[in-house]
């Protein structure tokens, strides 16, 4: 039997008895007990209706440069963590999209280059934090680009040349990344906020 | 119970690292079966909405005593002192609360704790401080209600009130800090350890959630007072205590919707700072995985309304002769408008579909039903639901009332004009808002809509005030006349806003995703996971459940000592009249007319 089942079959119970309690029980008290039971048990069946999707921790993913034998194989694990680790898919688009909130990527690695697409990732506050799609002056956007190289995504340095590499590849630019540029793999970037959590009293948070 | 029961008799059966090898220092400890997580979830929860309970109430209290003091009504002091009696034992049993979940985490989240501790030390003191000042206050305040009730004591009487509110909002948002930096945590430098603690305190969403929470507790004491009325009015056996009861139901009530038109509001501004903060963090909530999250919360927050509504239209009904007949096509109307805005709140962004049949739709957006599960759609039936409640709340406050001032047909029509402007405007800026980018629609549409929602009410509720202060009464109110379901509607609305508020717990500890402290302090443990909703909807039921329990507890301990008494009998008001009465209420009530039980 399932968790949802099991679930299913408390709520169904508790409703149950909710039930009885308001048909035979004269007692005020013990009627609205009942009464509150099928409310709650209606909500967590109504919950457990609705598609049921856990947040799983990301699994650390660890960029083995011994895979990496050509540009296009870096494109491919750039792509990867584009859609997952990066989370860059979370806020921009390959292609236009209505609900975007983000400036669209489609073309971005023709239009950009690749010094530039890493300074916008590591230091983005430097050039884009102001929308000039509105009339008049240039507003500031109501969530900027976060650092990507500093938690909580925390990407390496490889990670974030896979991702320029990436990136030109769906533009159809050369990738201009040459697999020797990358480096020997930095330890997780976490683990120094955990350290300093753990040695130091006030570490510095480094979040946004 | 039985989770709590669980957990804290397993607690010496903890995994203490134990054996010879000394160690790493440890950073979790879990309980066997239960879980340390799920009995940090209950104790936590629980903690919180006693700690919402006892801040609520003497907000609730104070209010009704101002009340009471200004209109000359002693019901109200009586209601207030009612309410005031309950903090002694609800004060301690949040306390007992507090200090097992205190120690709950030094156990077993001792690096998490650790680190908060380097962090905030400073404001604990504080937080001890506003305790014993609190704890000071509220002796004074609930011994000395009975001598301080004339002239210049009752002042400083509530004075005493005002200041117990006082100290408690900074009991309230000092934790608020604690729990914000967890999720928004900013930048510290190098300083003195205060100016860490400042530093730290002043994070982006703290005093979103300082407002949020100030205007939830306020709902939460609202509703309780109407739950607890309702059940002893269900439970009345005379006349006298009927009315009672109808009347301290019909004043929960009105307090809990008074706070209600305005939360979301807060809810609003409090989202918004999150994506100010962080999209990425804002997405989870709204776009992620807690997306589904917020279909709940709209059938939460559309059951309250229906439920707060419907008090209202039985109370027109069975308690202003005349107003039934009268108001029978609006209330169908509204009734009517609420039902469609919570169809389109509740309306998913993409539906559960098998392969076969999105296929049939093209998609997982549904042609028609998915052009209502955009925000653009949801804010705006949001606010429409608000401006519907908040009619509603006028017409029953303005039932059997004359309004006799010589600009009254010039202030309905322009009230009546306002409402109506609003309304359309909230409807063209949705509509609207589909076709311009989500950063316009966000920064400048949902703004406006908001804006002009509180407008009107900014604009009706004073103007509604004075007309009828010099309104003369046409149907006096019958109190202990309305049905049975009036008392059922009045716990269902106090469940709804519980549940809410264990909901928007879930929301926002999860919305921090596997971090303890968000892109700083990454949680390692077994539990980084944030489980589906169906399981943590059983976990929200069992807060809700035992929370309840808790309170009827605390009710009947406080309530014990009456029962040998004759019960209160809402007396006429001996003094003018300096305020008008509370929604529905009339300045000339109160001898209790006859009940059809």
């Amino acid at each position: 039997m399932s968790e949802i089942v099991r679930l299913q079959l408390i709520g169904l119970s508790v409703v149950g008895v909710g039930i009885l309690a308001l048909l035979f029980i004269r007692g005020t008290f013990i009627r609205v007990v009942g009464f509150v039971a099928i409310i709650l048990g209606l909500f967590t069946l109504v919950s457990l209706s609705i598609p049921q999707m856990a947040s799983l921790p990301p699994i650390e993913e660890k960029f083995d440069i011994a895979t990496v034998k050509t540009p296009t194989d870096m494109a491919t694990i750039g792509q990867k963590i584009f859609f997952s680790k990066g989370q860059c898919a979370l806020c921009h688009t390959i292609g236009p999209s209505e609900s975007a909130r983000c400036p669209d990527l489609k073309g971005i690695g023709a239009k950009l280059s690749r010094e530039f697409l890493y300074e916008s990732l590591t230091n983005p506050q430097a050039y884009i934090y102001q929308d000039y799609r509105v009339e008049g002056m240039a507003k500031e956007y109501p969530a900027t680009m976060p650092y990507i190289n500093k938690n909580p995504i925390g990407l390496s340095r490889n990670e974030i040349l896979a991702v320029i590499a990436f990136l030109q590849q769906m533009s159809g630019e050369p990738i201009s990344i040459a697999v020797s540029e990358l480096g020997t793999p930095e330890p997780a970037p976490v683990v120094p906020a955990q350290k300093a959590a753990e040695s130091s009293p006030v570490a510095v948070a480094q979040a946004h | 119970m039985l989770v709590m029961a669980a957990g804290l008799l397993s607690l010496p059966a903890l995994a203490f690292g134990a054996d010879a090898t000394p160690p790493a220092p440890v950073e979790y400890r879990d309980v066997p079966y239960v879980g340390s997580r799920n009995v940090i979830w209950v104790i936590a929860q629980l903690h919180l909405l006693l700690a919402g309970f006892v801040l609520g109430v003497p907000l609730f209290a104070w209010i009704c005593e101002v009340v009471g003091w200004k209109g000359g009504e002693k019901r109200y002091d009586k209601l207030a002192k009612e309410f005031t009696k309950l903090l002694t034992s609800a004060y301690s049993t949040t306390a007992l609360f507090g200090a097992i979940l205190l120690f709950l985490l030094i156990g077993f989240y001792p690096k998490l704790m650790n680190y908060l501790s380097d962090i905030f030390f400073p404001s604990f003191i504080v937080y001890c401080i506003l305790f014993l000042l609190e704890t000071a206050t509220l002796y004074l305040y609930w011994y000395g209600w009975d001598t301080m009730q004339d002239g210049g004591k009752k002042t400083f009487h509530i004075f005493l009130g005002f200041l117990l509110n006082f100290f408690a909002f900074f009991i309230m948002i000092i934790p608020n800090s604690w729990a914000t930096f967890q999720s928004s945590p900013v930048v510290l430098a190098e300083g003195s350890d205060i100016a860490r603690a400042w530093a730290a305190t002043w994070n982006p969403t703290w005093w979103p959630v300082n407002i949020h929470r100030i205007i939830a507790n306020v709902v939460l004491g609202g509703y309780i007072c109407g739950a607890y009325a309702g059940i002893r009015y269900l439970s009345s056996k005379t006349p006298e205590e009927r009315s009672h009861y109808d009347w301290m139901g019909y004043v929960g009530n009105f307090i809990g919707v008074f706070g209600l038109l305005s939360l979301p509001f807060a809810g609003y501004w409090l989202m918004r700072e999150i994506y100010q903060y962080n999209q990425q963090m804002g997405i989870t909530l709204m776009g992620g995985f807690l997306s589904w999250l917020f279909i709940l919360q709209a059938m939460l927050i559309g059951v309250l309304f229906l439920g707060s509504n419907y008090y209202f239209w039985i109370g027109m009904t069975y308690r202003i002769p005349g107003s039934d007949l009268k108001y029978k096509k609006q209330m169908l109307a509204m009734l009517v408008a609420l039902l469609v805005c919570l169809g389109i709140w509740m309306t998913p962004h993409s539906l559960v579909a098998s392969m076969e049949e999105a296929r049939k739709m093209g998609g997982s957006h549904h042609p028609l039903l998915g052009v209502f599960g955009v925000m653009s759609a949801k804010m705006t039936v949001a606010n429409l639901m608000i401006l519907v409640t908040f009619m509603s709340f006028i017409m029953y406050w303005r039932a059997g009332k004359q309004e006799t001032a010589g600009w009254a047909t010039a202030a309905k029509v322009f009230m009546g004009l306002v409402l109506a402007v609003s309304a359309i405007a909230v409807i063209v800026l949705g509509v609207w808002g589909y076709f311009v980018p989500a950063i316009i629609r966000i920064n400048y549409f949902s703004t406006s809509q908001v804006l002009v929602v509180l407008g009107v009410m900014l604009t009706i509720t004073p103007l509604t005030s004075i007309l009828l202060k010099s309104a003369k009464t046409t149907s006096e109110m019958v109190w202990g006349v309305m049905p049975p379901r009036a008392g059922y509607s009045l716990v269902l609305n106090a469940i709804m806003i519980i549940l809410l508020m264990t909901l928007m717990g879930y929301a926002r500890s999860s919305s921090r995703v596997h971090w303890h402290v968000y892109g700083v302090l990454r949680d390692t443990s077994q539990y980084a996971y944030s489980p589906a909703l169906g399981y943590a909807s059983g976990i929200m039921a069992l807060c809700t459940f035992l929370f309840c329990m808790i309170v009827a507890f605390i009710f009947w301990v406080a309530t014990m000592g009456d029962k040998a008494k004759t019960p209160a009998v809402a007396s006429k008001a001996g003094l003018p009249h300096g305020l008008p009465a509370m929604a529905g209420g009339s300045n000339a009530l109160d001898e209790p007319k006859t009940s059809k039980f």
